[in-house]
């Protein structure tokens, strides 16, 4: 009886210690969002062109309500965004961790020209509505339902990571002839005195819609 | 002072009227027509919706521009009824009433829509990276690290007990 409870202390112990340290280990650890691999930059693989879905004529303009991205599980409202004092686009409160936003006072999803999508990869609680937009791959659908109640599809055709220091504005947030959508959300790379230090950007052209 | 504000609205009236091609339209109190975009080009397509007819059918009169009547029909979103019209390719820049009345009730709504020979909207383009992030997945998981002292505590329990016994002899 009392070796039988030795030998049960002596695993309870055993166990605890080891489920301790990997605890322990595993909490130091960052739970960085996932960064998009060179795969996905537009100088990547190309698209395969038989698959690539044709553009799509530009729909008339309607403000938009929500996007949904079914490949990263995001599905949430959107915001009016301005600038801010600065000349960048603000950004929605951090606060609401499923809720992004588009700089309205640019081209609305689905018209021609270049419309812009923000939202937030983490607050101070945790993972933000756009956490794993990195992890989204060429050709994926990222859907805007918009006021008028058509949904206009976008197709994926980059996604890229550009340094604050040295953001490509004329690239993110240029004038297209086509309907196209970006879609900005925090990352690449992260320090504690200076924050994250990027944007990952993803590209996208309209290539379909329906009521 | 009902008196003071007529005679200031019809001051205001009068100035607009004569400072511009167009006096702007006064939204009215109970719910208005919002114009998307409010400011387009001549041939550009326009959006207006309403809450104000409380899920029935309208109808629009964007007459004032030149685009005649048109149809605001119920929508998903909400209670709005949405109509669409196209801006005429020979509007004249300037600001234009675009009213809308409920098909059931006498309820009228108005909003302005402000046409332009450039394109007003798109031209201040952001600038720079964004700021949507501040770390929070970054630090250590608070409750994975309370979890591990736990379990560590537990360990120095179980060792300090077995330690014990061991001094005592009883036969580890």
């Amino acid at each position: 009886m009392r070796r039988f409870s030795n030998v049960a202390i002596a695993s309870v112990t055993v166990v605890s210690l080891c489920t301790g340290a990997w605890l322990l280990e595993s909490g130091e650890e960052t739970h960085a969002p996932p960064q998009p691999s060179a795969a996905e930059a537009r100088s990547g693989r190309p698209a395969d062109p038989g698959s690539a879905p044709a553009p799509a004529p530009a729909l008339p303009a309607s403000p938009p309500e929500r996007i949904r991205i079914p490949s990263i599980r995001v599905d949430a409202p959107l915001m009016g965004l301005g600038l801010t004092r600065s000349g960048s686009l603000d950004v929605p409160p951090a606060g609401k961790k499923n809720l992004a936003g588009w700089y309205e006072a640019g081209t609305a999803p689905g018209e021609r020209g270049t419309a812009i999508v923000a939202g937030h990869v983490d607050n101070a609680d945790g993972p933000a509505v756009f956490y794993d937009l990195g992890a989204v791959k060429k050709g994926s659908a990222i859907d805007i339902a918009r006021r008028d109640g058509s949904v206009a599809r976008f197709t994926v055709d980059a996604v890229e990571v550009y340094k604050a220091s040295d953001f490509p504005d004329q690239k993110v947030y240029g004038a297209a002839d086509r309907p196209e959508l970006r879609v900005i959300t925090c990352g690449g790379g992260y320090s504690r005195s200076t924050g994250y230090q990027g944007n990952v950007v993803v590209f996208a052209h309209l290539t379909g819609g329906h009521r | 002072m009902r008196r003071t504000a007529r005679l200031l609205s019809a001051a205001a009236l009068a100035v607009a009227a004569a400072g511009l091609v167009a006096a702007p339209a006064y939204a009215d109190d109970e719910g208005s027509l919002e114009v998307y975009p409010s400011s387009a080009e001549p041939g550009g397509q326009v959006t207006v919706n309403t809450a104000a007819c409380e899920g029935g059918t309208a109808e629009g009169d964007a007459g004032a521009v030149g685009a005649g009547a048109f149809t605001l029909a119920p929508s998903t979103h909400e209670d709005d009824a949405i109509g669409q019209f196209r801006v005429p390719p020979s509007a004249q820049p300037g600001t234009y009433e675009i009213v809308a009345k409920c098909a059931e009730g006498d309820h009228e709504v108005s909003g302005d829509l402000v046409v332009t020979l450039s394109p007003a909207r798109g031209q201040v383009q952001p600038r720079g990276s964004v700021k949507t992030g501040v770390g929070g997945v970054m630090g250590p998981d608070p409750v994975q690290t309370a979890a591990g002292v736990a379990a560590l505590a537990v360990a120095a329990a179980g060792g300090t007990w077995l330690l014990h016994r061991r001094a005592r002899g009883d036969g580890i």
